[in-house]
């Protein structure tokens, strides 16, 4: 159980050269997450800091009312996941994500932008 | 006897080793919200984790003041998906200032720990355990360990404020952890110190408000990314003597640590001040920092695993 200090050291220094994964945070969105667009974006894209398992990660928005505006199936390549949208009107939107990272663990967020009046 | 000696270093010293000897350090992810493992008490999630090492330096509450160096050591297994074990080692250092120095190891310490409740959509979390300080297993000799043991239930509750409507977005990024335990010793009286081992209340908890979660899920205001990476906290450990405290201080005792803990994918990082709350409790400001591992990003197929259950892959398409 006692490890030393040296130990810790080794083990952080390996983990780059190992290639291993972690828990897949959201680093940043386009639109920024809790911004105010002048213009309605034609798609959300969110981009993380670990690679995503497409198959079991997915991205919804939707309005106020809670109707969908997404086009639905996202595309998702290495650490950044797209979904287009349709034509949105002035107003607030909530992004609901929820993703897998290539490890096998689960992280998921929402956050809202607005589309200027 | 040493008790005699240094009666309010070994007080602190029993102290700083309980609290520290009873962390989890758990990876705790709830929702949206992740509550980073705190230095000085439990998160409320179990995880495959490594604290090596957590150090504090202080000065006793003696006349004049010694100065207290601990060390610790902690590694989190989890044994299945909701259930785990802890294994705590610390090591104290007592300089005099006069310059004589006494040293020992503490009790070894397990914690079996249960997860009640994950509930994502609210962001609380709820961990039930079973601390046991084992008798006999530190340094008894030199005083820095009891030759009976401690046992200890205890529950331990995080909630986020992520629930709070957007209108007050501001203060969603704030979480906040509770710990109460009941600290019971298996030996009533002490005969080689001639007094009676207290039963006491251990409790405490944290503020937090948590840099990260402003800028994935209220607003990201283009922060430098190491300040996007903290969570500044205010931690808060008590102990108060409950029963079967004859002839001893009923006082209760412990620190308020203001400080911050910056997060990474594979490790975190804190520094904490640590704030006597009253006489009895140390003189002046001491430090308290640690290097925290999480096992389960750094080997995700391997020890980061469960030992029983396997992988939490979800076995179908998520859906919300």
């Amino acid at each position: 159980m006692r490890i030393s200090i040296p130990a810790a050291a080794i083990l952080l220094a390996v983990m780059p050269s190992t290639g291993i994964q972690a828990h897949a945070f959201l680093d940043h969105a386009e639109p920024r997450v809790g911004s105010t667009v002048p213009t309605a974006p034609r798609e959300v894209a969110l981009f993380y800091t670990q690679n995503l398992e497409a198959a079991f990660s997915t991205v919804e928005v939707s309005d106020t009312n809670g109707a969908r505006v997404d086009l639905g199936k996202p595309t998702i390549s290495a650490s950044t996941m797209r979904v287009g949208l349709k034509q949105l009107p002035p107003g607030t939107y909530r992004v609901r994500w929820q993703v897998l990272s290539v490890d096998t663990h689960t992280t998921q967020g929402s956050f809202t932008f607005h589309v200027k009046q | 006897m040493f008790r005699f000696i240094l009666p309010r270093s070994l007080a602190l010293a029993s102290l700083v080793a309980v609290t520290f000897t009873t962390n989890a350090f758990a990876h705790c992810f709830v929702g949206a919200r992740f509550l980073p493992a705190t230095l000085l008490t439990d998160d409320p999630c179990v995880a495959d984790e490594m604290s090596i090492p957590t150090v504090g330096w202080s000065k006793t509450a003696d006349v004049p003041p010694a100065s207290q160096l601990d060390l610790s050591i902690d590694f989190s297994k989890r044994i299945t998906e909701n259930f785990g074990v802890t294994f705590s080692q610390g090591w104290t250092q007592i300089r005099q200032p006069d310059g004589t120095v006494a040293s020992g190891f503490g009790n070894l310490t397990t914690a079996f720990q249960f997860q009640v409740l994950k509930d994502p959509s609210h962001e609380l979390a709820v961990l039930t355990g079973l601390a046991v300080d084992w008798g006999h297993t530190g340094s008894t000799a030199s005083g820095f360990a009891d030759r009976f043991s401690h046992i200890t239930p205890t529950i331990n509750i995080g909630k986020g404020f992520g629930d709070l409507p957007d209108s007050v977005g501001w203060i969603r990024p704030f979480a906040v952890t509770a710990q109460v335990g009941y600290q019971i010793p298996t030996d009533s009286f002490d005969f080689t110190q001639n007094v009676f081992n207290p039963q006491q209340l251990v409790y405490g908890g944290t503020l937090q408000y948590s840099m990260p979660y402003l800028k994935s899920e209220v607003i990201d205001l283009g922060l430098p990314e190491f300040i996007n990476h903290l969570i500044p906290l205010v931690e808060v450990s008590l102990t108060t003597p409950m029963a079967n405290n004859f002839g001893n201080p009923s006082t209760t005792t412990g620190t308020v640590n203001p400080g911050v803990i910056w997060v990474g994918s594979y490790f975190q990082v804190g520094i904490e001040a640590m704030i006597p709350i009253n006489r009895e409790s140390g003189t002046g400001v001491g430090v308290l920092a640690q290097l925290h591992l999480y096992l389960d990003d750094m080997f995700p197929r391997s020890v980061g695993q469960p030992l029983f259950g396997g992988t939490s892959t979800p076995t179908r398409k998520l859906t919300f």
